[in-house]
């Protein structure tokens, strides 16, 4: 993974080693450079060359005599030593100088170098390279460093990042830092110039069965992992579960009985002393792994209970929950019914008015109705509350019944929805309104009245595909008492009447694509010699495609002389 | 979206900044209502709207009818072109009383 998918670090943030140093960890990397002149490189630091040979000449190393000059250090330990050696200095130094306030700089070196000692005691257990496991486990927290100096707010969260076992750990990195330790690995040894196998093995240590790894990467790459679970049996909160998954994966991943892996734990405490004494570390003294160990199982025991009440509480909670949705899903099913049927029926095909409504939810907020008063004359309307569900869908109700029960005696189309506004408004909640276009048609002499309520226009479409928008002239019903709306008066000839809900011309028709209201009119245009039922499939589907669950509910009405001698 | 309060000539002003939509308009109504509870005169400002959906316009609708429940003042201000096609649309521009400015209400 390169440092461009990670916006928040650039390779010019990280600390770099001290200049003799990163020359030597660049000359390791190349093939052709020899001990002499890895030696004159260290030479011209005189700081990490005293301090290579303070280190080389310490307990750890059991030197038969005193190493008195680099190059001969260098012949003695080999080329590899020596970079892990240069490496375990330069990430020791490059945060000495740089105090953190508020950090336990002191806990972070003793984790730090738990990590190292625990790859390198599996290292043993599976035949890999100790040092080499060392110095990756030395680097495996050294990101989380660097981390807190790039933001140093958030330094303080260290504390509560060790305290969780290793994959919580992980994810909670991901929250705070927006980078895992492990991908900024990748970047840290790109700057440095680390090996690419180490820099792959560093950065898959959490996904140990990536192809970019060989059989020796695989091994490197467990034994990094389950060092992190070792580690957090010191560290965590949960030392029990970090105990028993260590022992799990410890059998699973590298074949150790859970002898040889308590082992590796009880060596750890004074191998992480003697490595802090040997690298020139303050740490305070360690605990016993007895004393880890006893803790360890009384918390497991803990545990245990209280793992089991949880999963008790847990079910129970679980299947009140599904009695209450399947209560609720029964609920919504009835009142999609109502809802349903206060859409009026299909009529026969002479009928003028035909009219579609596909809702993005169980209950939607979108209406149409339609009916034929005594004389003959029809009126239809078209509606749309704000909000959604429930609350819309009652809101709904309310409106359509009103029309419906009102219109029959009030066949002025304006004061209709003036006195439905009116009786809305005393009760309406929450600022809600609804947006109406209603119309009353005569088809015995194809007049037709219209009155918009705060909709977006109606589209009057005549066959020579001359369109008119007819839009409100008055607000939405619902605001406020006694708003005045105009009737537009208009006979129909050739032309259709379209009403629709704004999800028709906002919603997706084509990916990324919204109609609006003149793409619509072109659209409806096209398809004006198509029956209704024919263009209202075509239509809907057309946006039913584009995504499996509608985004807002879209709602047709059409209107047409369909009089046989017309 | 985001939301800035400043009072100026005796009115509590309440800009909202953005998308208005059905998931942020419950911190505009929110703050609306909590305004006017305080016994103050509002305005709205909505040069800096770049969306607006029926809940923002419901959230503005419940404030207009608290506030003249209440005896307050209440009305948008500095109405941004995104903002203004939407209440002219739903012509609810007859229904707030609407300012360019600041010193219009003064006067």
């Amino acid at each position: 993974m390169g440092y461009k998918e990670h916006f928040n670090v650039r390779p010019a943030d990280l600390p770099a080693p001290p200049q003799a140093a990163m020359q030597i960890l660049r000359a390791c990397a190349r093939k052709e450079v020899n001990n002499k002149q890895l030696a004159e490189l260290a030479a011209q630091d005189p700081v990490l060359s005293t301090e290579l040979l303070r280190i080389v000449n310490s307990a750890y190393f059991n030197m038969p005599s005193d190493i008195k000059s680099v190059n001969r250090a260098v012949s003695i330990l080999g080329q590899r030593a020596l970079r892990n050696l240069v490496l375990c200095i330069s990430v020791r130094d490059s945060v000495r100088h740089n105090a953190l306030p508020d950090f336990d700089i002191g806990g972070f070196w003793e984790d730090t170098l738990r990590h190292a000692v625990a790859a390198r005691l599996l290292a043993e257990q599976t035949g890999l390279d100790a040092d080499e496991c060392f110095t990756a486990g030395l680097l495996q927290d050294f990101s989380l460093l660097v981390m807190c100096f790039i933001q140093p707010a958030k330094a303080k969260s260290w504390e509560d990042l060790r305290k969780l076992d290793p994959e919580q750990r992980y994810q909670r990195e991901q929250q705070v830092f927006g980078i895992t330790h492990d991908n900024l690995l990748q970047l840290l040894c790109q700057t440095w110039s680390l090996p690419e196998e180490l820099s792959n093995v560093l950065g898959s240590h959490h996904n140990c069965n990536t192809e970019q790894l060989n059989d020796k990467g695989t091994s490197m790459c467990q034994v990094l992992y389950l060092g992190d679970w070792m580690t957090a049996v010191f560290t965590a909160r949960a030392t029990g579960e970090c105990l028993r998954r260590y022992q799990f994966l410890a059998d699973r991943l590298i074949g150790l009985k859970q002898e040889q892996a308590d082992a590796c734990l009880a060596a750890m405490p004074e191998q992480v002393e003697r490595s802090a004494e040997t690298l020139g570390l303050n740490i305070s003294q360690q605990p016993e792994f007895e004393d880890i160990l006893t803790q360890a199982n009384k918390r497991l025991a803990e545990e245990n209970m209280s793992y089991q009440e949880l999963t008790w509480k847990l079910e129970s909670a679980l299947a009140e929950q599904d009695r209450l949705s399947a209560a609720l899903d029964q609920e919504l099913q009835i009142a999609r019914e109502i809802q349903t049927g206060l859409l009026p029926a299909q009529q026969d095909p002479s009928f003028p008015v035909s009219g579609y409504n596909q809702s993005a939810h169980e209950l939607s907020g979108d209406f149409y109705d339609y009916f034929k008063l005594p004389d003959g004359r029809i009126y239809f309307n078209l509606g749309d509350v704000s909000g959604k569900g429930i609350t819309a869908a009652l809101m709904m109700a309310k409106t359509s019944s009103l029309f419906r029960c009102l219109g029959k005696n009030e066949t002025n189309p304006a004061r209709l929805l003036a006195t439905i506004s009116s009786e809305l408004a005393e009760t309406m909640v929450r600022g809600m309104f609804v947006t109406l276009t209603c119309g009353l048609y005569d088809p015995a002499n194809d007049q037709l009245k219209l009155v918009n309520a705060g909709h977006p226009p109606a589209l009057l479409i005549a066959d020579q595909g001359e369109v008119k928008q007819l839009g409100a002239s008055g607000p939405p019903l619902g605001i406020m008492p006694d708003c005045q709306y105009e009737i537009e008066t208009l006979a129909l000839n050739d032309a259709r009447l379209y009403l629709f809900s704004d999800g028709l011309i906002e919603g997706e028709y084509a990916p990324g694509k919204v109609l609006g209201v003149s793409g619509l009119a072109k659209l409806l245009h096209k398809l004006h010699d198509r029956e209704a039922d024919e263009l209202i499939n075509i239509l809907f589907s057309q946006f039913m495609t584009q995504s499996d669950t509608l985004k807002d509910d879209i709602t047709l009405v059409m209107l047409e002389n369909r009089t046989p001698n017309a | 979206m985001e939301i800035k309060k400043r009072n100026e000539a005796g009115h509590s002003i309440i800009s909202l900044i953005g998308e208005v939509d059905l998931h942020y308009s419950p911190r505009a109504r929110e703050e609306i209502l909590n305004t006017l509870k305080d016994k103050q005169n509002v305005l709205i400002d909505l040069s800096d709207v770049s969306y607006i959906d029926s809940s923002g316009i419901a959230s503005l609708v419940e404030g207009y009818q608290l506030s003249k429940k209440a005896g307050q003042s209440f009305g948008l201000l500095n109405i941004s072109n995104a903002a203004m096609q939407v209440l002219k649309l739903a012509r609810l521009d007859s229904v707030f009383p609407i300012y360019s400015n600041i010193d219009e209400i003064q006067n």
